[in-house]
């Protein structure tokens, strides 16, 4: 070897250290894919998964709603979905004539969403029926599929619209049950898997199926036939008195179970405005719940129910026989209240508290809660849940406005008395005087009975709730007589129903508008129930500024008739069953 | 250069029958990664080949044509004896440059993904930086071996330096900064084996650590590029992608690996799975064993390849094997720690693995001078 001036041990020195240095290199990333490999691995690996596939959703087939009998409210019909995958799809145009004779899609919008490779999944068609999709498959068309999707029925289309709310395109539930049970209605997604390559073409033949878990299914307090009746009635009433608006409640008063809820106008849950954002607001807003009133006369159940009670317990109230002041008004700490009746000829003499009632005399109800005092009627009150939610099931309850205690000036405490300066929702009222004429129990409100599965499998199911108690049994007794004589003697006549015992009270209420009484508009209202000595059917009717006729007496006494005859058919209660 | 042969034509005689076999050894480890080259190819490939030429055997084909043409490559250069070849690293170094200066003639210089690195002649596009490498080790040798004394002086490693530099300018004016740092990798290896004193060495490498810094500054995508690598996830569809997937493709591999051809990002996943990250696949397909495996053949090669550059008749033979080696190595290292993430991304071969006839027949061709060294040398 000829290295003249090279030393031989030099290069080799160099030589190891070469090899040394790239042995030291090769360690460095051969360590470096062991940690990747090995323990990084897990994490890695998780997120690659995400990408190595494309899915489908499997629609879980959303919970029915029924009726507390059984009647399907809210149902299901089945339809399909058909998408394409632009990046799976073999000849777009051939393609595209195959589909534009089986879909009612024209070619030209066909090739250009086959063609759309900017996103991954493309909808052909929504809701289609399982012919056309199954047609579409019979094809064996390379990246077009079809996935189960729902389409919300509601077989009994505008009625307790409301109360049962809808569904979006996608199916979730927007408003009224539909969004409140939204999580147990809804069920679980399903996917299928397609492994796929970076753009979405399929590989491979493989496909992952991850079922869908079903909706449970609900079932409501509503009574179908009631809150047919109902809603038939009212109607007739919004319809005759030409008025803005007419709602009900219906309720069971052993336990508070909502057997009618209307709201008129109404819409159809099967054709909904989406359109009028507006509009809809409006329409599908469950007022019954939401929004608040001034009640005025009904409230004194309330207020006869306190001073019952208190006269019972020997505390400062008026006895049944007492005789109230004839005077038309009351002067309280300077401010004049008068009775809506003139007082002449005799009108309004020497009432007791049953005169009282069946007249609907509001002096002598300022008597009343002047007596029991500021303390003692709001105790009353809170018992009968004012100023506080009832805690129905159903999302976005109003709570009414009620003057603070501390503040209270005797004015308005006397006015509370007879149902003003008081606001209240009607299903706070429709409560107050189930729990004055039911023994005294304040049990919470609710629509919905049971959750369950469709196979029968109860998940859930809702007894009544007992909130507390407002008065005694004997208090609701003597109450009840009373009532059941403003329906025989008093204002409530026109709801009077031959062969029953209802007993109620009216009401007609000023509307006010920017703090001030808007003239000509009212509020037409009548609580009442049956049979009078142990209620079953309550209903509070109110009817919204009816032009011409606004007295509670004439414009909803004669629909809570009408809906009591109706019931008392239905249930064979009454003369007929005798 | 003074064994006694026979006289021949020197290109005639080194294409007579050969002189033994050589290190036989270091031939099947060469030919064996070659091999396994052209079967992950395919398995990279077919897929995206498919998608992309309608022929899953597209890549395929093309890398068996390189695989038979290095072969022939190989047994050319390892009959051919340097020794007896005057000078013949001068004429190399100069096409090596010319080629590309070329590269970067508008018209005659093909632009892939941003980068301009290949000529086109015909359907055959060459990418002359694969080339330049071997160019310049046997010039490095040749001009050392003429006056062993040369790597002692300054002036003396001079024309080595200026050609080195020459190289590693026109690559990075392509751009292809990982080339270039191969290149420059293998400058300094070539001095440094050469027997260059360590003092000029320091003095040589400060300048050079000092730059690094402002070429990566200089253009804008590099940066990105570095900073993507240290958190690929900061940039998940831009710079970081090719980092993430490839590390996805690490990290499905395990230990043992998924299977030959079962790869899950070879399916348009992973960029250049063919190509630049075809070690990603191996990963992938035969897990970290699989890497352990590959890499111990490719430490074999490297090991057997030193070992005849340490056996070498002639101070020029031991500077060409040992020059064609460290550029095998380091460019291996460099692949293997871009895959894995260590370095940030850039597009250089695995040697011999690889799609890309160029860099194949090229390296084959350089391993074939050295087996004809082996098959010179001393007997073991």
């Amino acid at each position: 070897m000829r290295k003249a001036n090279v030393s031989l041990t030099v290069l080799r020195k160099r030589l190891f250290a070469v090899i040394l240095a790239i042995t030291f290199l090769f360690c460095l990333f051969l360590a470096r894919f062991a940690y990747v490999q090995l323990v990084w691995e897990r994490e890695l690996t998780a997120r690659a998964v995400g990408q190595w596939t494309r899915e489908l959703p499997v629609v879980p087939e959303r919970g029915n709603i029924y009726d507390t009998n059984g009647e399907l409210l809210a149902g299901n019909a089945t339809a399909y979905t058909l998408y394409a995958r632009a990046n799976a799809v073999e000849n777009a145009e051939e393609t595209a004539k195959t589909l534009a004779s089986l879909l009612p899609l024209d070619y030209d919008t066909l090739v250009e969403k086959l063609n759309d490779h900017t996103r991954s999944e493309i909808v052909l068609l929504r809701k289609t029926a399982k012919e056309t999709a199954a047609a579409v498959e019979g094809t064996g068309l390379k990246g077009v599929y079809y996935a189960r999707d729902n389409l919300r029925i509601y077989p009994y289309g505008a009625l307790a619209s409301q109360v049962l709310g809808f569904v979006s395109s996608d199916g979730a539930g927007l408003t009224g049950i539909e969004k409140g049970y939204d999580s147990f209605l809804a069920g679980t997604k399903g996917e299928i898997l397609y492994e796929t390559d970076l753009v979405g073409a399929e590989i491979g033949e493989g496909a992952y199926y991850i079922p869908a878990e079903d909706g449970l299914s609900l079932t409501l307090t509503l009574d179908v036939r009631i809150q047919s009746l109902a809603e038939e009635v009212m109607a007739r009433a919004l319809e005759e008195h030409q008025a803005k608006a007419a709602r009900c409640i219906v309720l069971d008063p052993n336990d508070f179970s909502i057997l009618a809820m209307v709201n008129l106008p109404s819409y159809d849950l099967n054709d909904i405005p989406r359109g009028d954002t507006a509009q809809l607001n409006l329409l599908s807003r469950n007022a019954a719940v939401s929004d608040v009133y001034e009640p005025g006369s009904t409230f004194k159940i309330v207020t006869a129910a306190a001073n019952i009670e208190e006269y019972l317990r020997g505390n400062a109230a008026f006895s049944p026989e007492r005789v109230f002041s004839s005077s038309r008004t009351r002067n309280v700490e300077g401010s004049v209240i008068r009775c809506w009746s003139d007082h002449k000829n005799g009108k309004h003499a020497n009432l007791t508290l049953q005169a009282a009632l069946n007249n609907s005399c509001n002096p002598c109800f300022v008597d009343i809660v002047l007596a029991l005092g500021r303390e003692t009627f709001y105790d009353y009150l809170e018992k009968f849940n004012f100023g506080k939610a009832t805690g129905i099931d159903f999302a976005g309850e109003a709570v009414g406005m009620l003057l603070p205690e501390a503040t209270l000036k005797n004015s308005d405490l006397a006015r509370i008395g007879f149902g003003q300066s008081i606001a209240v929702t009607p299903l706070q009222l429709a409560c107050a005087a189930a729990a004055a004429v039911n023994g005294g129990y304040y049990y919470a409100p609710r629509l919905v009975e049971s959750i369950s599965s469709e196979s029968g499998a109860v998940y859930a199911a809702f007894s009544k709730r007992l909130l507390g108690r407002t008065v005694s049994e004997e208090t609701s007794r003597i109450l009840n007589e009373m009532l059941e004589g403003v329906v025989t003697n008093g204002s409530g006549s026109k709801a009077y129903v031959e062969g029953l015992r209802v007993a109620g009270k009216t009401g007609t209420a000023q509307k006010y508008e920017n703090g001030k009484i808007a003239a000509g508009k009212y509020v037409s209202s009548f609580v009442g129930y049956f049979p009078a000595d142990a209620p079953r059917y309550l209903a509070l009717v109110i009817v919204d500024e009816p032009q011409g006729s606004y007295y509670g007496s004439t414009v909803a006494a004669p629909c809570a008739g009408e809906l009591f005859g109706g019931i008392a058919r239905l249930e064979n209660i009454g003369e007929g069953s005798i | 250069m003074g064994k006694a042969e026979g006289r021949r034509l020197p290109l005639l005689g080194a294409l007579s029958k050969g002189r033994g076999a050589g290190d036989v050894w270091f031939l099947a480890g060469v030919v064996s990664l070659a091999a396994l080259g052209v079967l992950f190819v395919y398995s990279a490939s077919f897929y995206s080949a498919e998608v992309q030429y309608g022929d899953k055997f597209y890549f395929l084909k093309k890398q068996l044509l390189g695989f038979i043409l290095g072969l022939a490559a190989m047994l050319l250069l390892s009959r051919l004896d340097f020794s007896r070849w005057k000078r013949p690293g001068l004429p190399a170094l100069l096409i090596a440059l010319v080629l590309l200066a070329a590269v970067l003639i508008p018209g005659v210089g093909q632009t892939h993904y941003g980068a301009t690195r290949w000529i086109g002649v015909g359907p055959v596009s060459v990418q002359p930086s694969e080339l330049t490498k071997f160019a310049f080790v046997l010039f490095a040798a040749g001009y050392f071996a003429k006056d062993p004394s040369r790597p002692r002086s300054f002036k003396g490693i001079l024309p080595v330096l200026g050609a080195g530099i020459a190289v590693c300018a026109l690559i990075l004016l392509e751009p292809n900064l990982s080339v270039t740092m191969v290149t420059a990798a293998l400058l300094f290896g070539m001095l440094f084996l050469a027997g260059t004193p360590l003092k000029t060495l320091a003095l040589l490498l400060l300048p050079v650590l000092l730059a690094l810094p402002v070429l990566i500054l200089m253009e804008p995508y590099r940066l990105r590029r570095f900073t993507a690598f240290l958190d690929p996830w900061s940039s998940p569809q831009d710079e970081g992608y090719q980092l993430i997937q490839s590390l996805y493709a690490l990290a499905n591999g395990n230990l043992f690996g998924v299977g030959l051809f079962n790869s899950r990002q070879k399916f348009r996943f992973l960029p250049f799975a063919e190509s630049d990250f075809i070690l990603a696949v191996i990963a992938e397909e035969t897990g970290f064993f699989g890497v352990l495996c590959l890499f111990a053949l490719i430490g074999f090669v490297v090991f057997r390849g030193f070992r005849i550059a340490a056996r070498a008749n002639t101070y020029f033979e031991f500077l060409l094997v040992s020059g064609v080696m460290f550029a095998f190595a380091v460019q291996a290292a460099l692949n293997a720690l871009v895959v894995s993430g260590c370095v940030p991304p850039t597009g250089l071969p695995l040697p011999l693995i690889s799609a890309g006839n160029t860099s194949l027949i090229v390296t084959m061709a350089g391993m074939g001078a050295v087996w004809g060294v082996s098959r010179r040398g001393r007997p073991s």
